[in-house]
C-alpha cells in the first residue's frame, strides 16, 4: 500500500549481477524515525538503497518511497554513499556542499551570500565548520563523513538514505553523528533509512530494523 | 613586435584560446580526464590529416574528428570496474583507432610531411583572419555550453554518485562536456599544435587545482595562467626564436612545480 510515510515493496525482485538480493518481496513498513537496514556483508544493502533512489533497476515489481516511485522520490532524498569520496580532493569542503545545492538545475551556480550562509549552516549542523575551508583531501575519514552528511542535507530533504555513515569514525564521533541523526528525525521530521554495522552506537535510537537475508526483507 | 599583423593575430588567437583552455582544462582535471585532453588533440591531428587529404581546412577536420572522439569518450556507463579505469580504456581505444586513421590519411595525402609537422607542432604565427573568426566562434559556443551545463557538471564532477541520486543526468552531462572539450582541444591545437595542445589546457588548470581554490577562484587562476603562458610564450619566441610550444610546455610544468612548492 502506498502511504505517504511508508516504504512499500510489491512483488519486488532485485538482483546485483547473478546474485538475487530480493526475491519477490512484498512488504510495507513505516519510514518515520530511523530505520536500520541490517544484513551481512555482501547481502545487498547498498544495492537496495540504490534501488530506492532509482539508480539500480528492479528485475520486477514496484517499489515506492513515501508513496512515490524512486525516480520522483529521489528529488526529496539526501543520499550519502558508502566509502569516502576520492574525487576532487583539492576542492575546499564548503564547495562540495555548495555544489550540491540545486545541483540538478541547468545554468551557472553564481556566487551568492545566501548559498554560502546556507552551506555554512549545514556544515555547522554536522560539526564541520572548523574545517569547511580546507581541501577535502586534507580531512580525516570522520571529517569527510561530516562534510558528506552536510551535502546530503542540502535542499532540505524529507528523507535521508545513508550508507554506512558511522564507518571510519571513532567511538566519540559515532555518538556525535548518532546524536545529530536523532536531532534531525525529532526536530526536523526527517526520515532516515541507513545501513550500519555499528549497532551499539545506535542503541535506543533506531525505530525499526529491516533485515536483508536470503532474498527476503524482514521487519 | 605588434607592428606586424601576424603577431597581432597570434596574440589575439592566444587570448581566445587561453580563455577556453583554462576553463575547460579546469573541469578536465577536476574530472581526472587529463588523458582525454591529451588524446583529443591527437585525435584532432588525425582529423586534420584527413582534411588535408580531402583538400579542406585542417581546423574543420580537427573539429570533426575531436568531436566524434569526445562523444565516444563521454558515452560512459557505470558497469563493472571503476568509472576512471573505464574512461581510460575507452579513451585509449578511441585514440589508437584515430591515430591509425591519421597515419593512413597522411599516407594518402602525398608529400604532406611539412603539413604534418605544422599539425603536430602548431603554427600560431600563421593564424589568418578566417581562422581567428573560427576560433572565436568555437570559443563562444563552448563557453555558452559550459554556462548551460555549469551547475550539474560541477556537481557530477565533485560527487558523481550523489549527483546521479539527485537526478542529475550524468551521462548526458558527460557527453555534453566531452563535446565541448573536443572543440576546445581543436582550438588549442591551432595555437600549440596537436602534440602540445594539452599543455595549455592541463598546466594552468592543474596548477589552479593544486592551490586548493574554490571553483570560481580556481577557474579565474586557470584562465589567467593560460593567458600568461601563451602571451609569455609568444613574447619569448619573438625574442629567442625558439618555438612557442616549447615555452608553453616548459612554463606549464614550471607553474605546477611552483604550486607544489607553495602548497606542500
Amino acid at each position: 500500500m502506498a502511504h505517504p510515510d511508508n516504504l512499500s515493496l510489491d512483488q519486488v525482485t532485485l538482483c546485483a549481477g547473478t546474485k538475487t538480493i530480493l526475491d519477490n518481496v512484498t512488504l510495507t513498513v513505516p519510514m518515520a524515525g530511523v530505520t536500520l537496514l541490517a544484513g551481512r556483508n555482501g547481502s545487498g544493502k547498498s544495492t537496495f538503497l540504490k534501488a530506492c533512489l532509482g539508480l539500480v533497476r528492479l528485475q520486477s515489481g514496484v517499489l515506492r518511497l513515501k508513496g512515490q516511485p524512486p525516480e520522483i522520490a529521489c528529488r526529496q532524498i539526501g543520499y550519502m554513499p558508502q566509502g569516502l569520496s576520492d574525487t576532487a580532493l583539492m576542492i575546499p569542503a564548503i564547495s562540495h556542499v555548495m555544489a550540491a545545492m540545486k545541483g540538478a538545475r541547468w545554468g551557472i551556480p553564481l556566487p551568492s551570500r545566501a548559498r554560502r550562509e546556507n552551506a555554512e549552516r549545514l556544515l555547522a549542523l554536522t560539526g564541520a565548520s572548523s574545517f569547511a575551508r580546507r581541501p577535502l583531501g586534507l580531512l580525516s575519514g570522520g571529517e569527510r563523513q561530516r562534510v558528506c552528511l552536510a551535502q546530503a542535507l542540502t535542499d532540505s530533504p524529507q528523507t535521508l538514505l545513508l550508507d554506512e555513515p558511522l564507518a571510519a569514525l571513532d567511538h566519540e564521533a559515532q555518538h556525535q553523528i548518532v546524536s545529530l541523526l536523532d536531532t534531525l528525525t525529532r526536530d526536523l521530521g526527517i526520515s532516515i533509512l541507513m545501513t550500519s554495522h555499528e549497532t551499539e552506537a545506535l542503541d535506543g535510537k533506531v525505530s525499526r530494523i529491516l533485515k536483508l537475508k536470503n532474498g527476503g526483507l524482514h521487519v | 613586435m605588434f607592428e606586424f599583423e601576424f603577431m597581432r593575430h597570434a596574440f589575439l588567437g592566444c587570448t581566445i584560446v587561453s580563455v577556453l583552455a583554462g576553463t575547460v582544462g579546469w573541469f578536465l582535471i577536476l574530472r581526472r580526464q587529463a588523458f582525454a585532453a591529451h588524446a583529443l588533440s591527437h585525435i584532432g591531428f588525425s582529423g586534420a590529416a584527413g582534411a588535408v587529404w580531402l583538400g579542406v581546412s585542417p581546423l574543420y577536420g580537427m573539429i570533426a574528428f575531436s568531436l566524434l572522439g569526445g562523444l565516444a569518450m563521454g558515452n560512459e556507463t557505470k558497469g563493472a570496474g571503476t568509472l576512471s579505469s573505464q574512461r581510460d580504456s575507452m579513451i585509449g581505444l578511441v585514440l589508437a583507432a584515430s591515430l591509425g586513421l591519421g597515419t593512413w590519411f597522411l599516407h594518402e595525402a602525398n608529400g604532406a610531411s611539412s603539413m604534418a609537422t605544422t599539425l603536430l607542432f602548431g603554427d600560431v604565427l600563421g593564424i589568418d583572419t578566417p581562422t581567428l573568426l573560427a576560433l572565436g566562434a568555437v570559443t563562444v559556443l563552448c563557453m555558452a555550453g559550459l554556462a548551460f551545463l555549469g551547475r550539474p557538471l560541477l556537481f557530477a564532477s565533485l560527487m558523481p554518485d550523489v549527483a546521479q541520486a539527485r537526478g542529475v543526468p550524468v551521462r548526458l552531462t558527460s557527453l555534453g562536456f566531452m563535446a565541448i572539450a573536443a572543440l576546445a582541444c581543436s582550438a588549442c591545437a591551432e595555437v600549440s599544435g596537436a602534440l602540445l595542445a594539452f599543455s595549455l589546457m592541463i598546466g594552468p588548470a592543474a596548477t589552479a587545482l593544486r592551490l586548493g581554490l574554490r571553483p570560481i577562484a580556481g577557474l579565474s587562476v586557470a584562465v589567467s595562467l593560460a593567458l600568461f603562458l601563451s602571451w609569455g610564450g609568444l613574447a619569448l619566441s619573438w625574442v629567442t626564436d625558439v618555438p612557442v610550444p616549447f615555452w608553453i610546455g616548459l612554463g606549464a610544468a614550471a607553474c605546477y612545480g611552483i604550486a607544489c612548492m607553495v602548497r606542500r
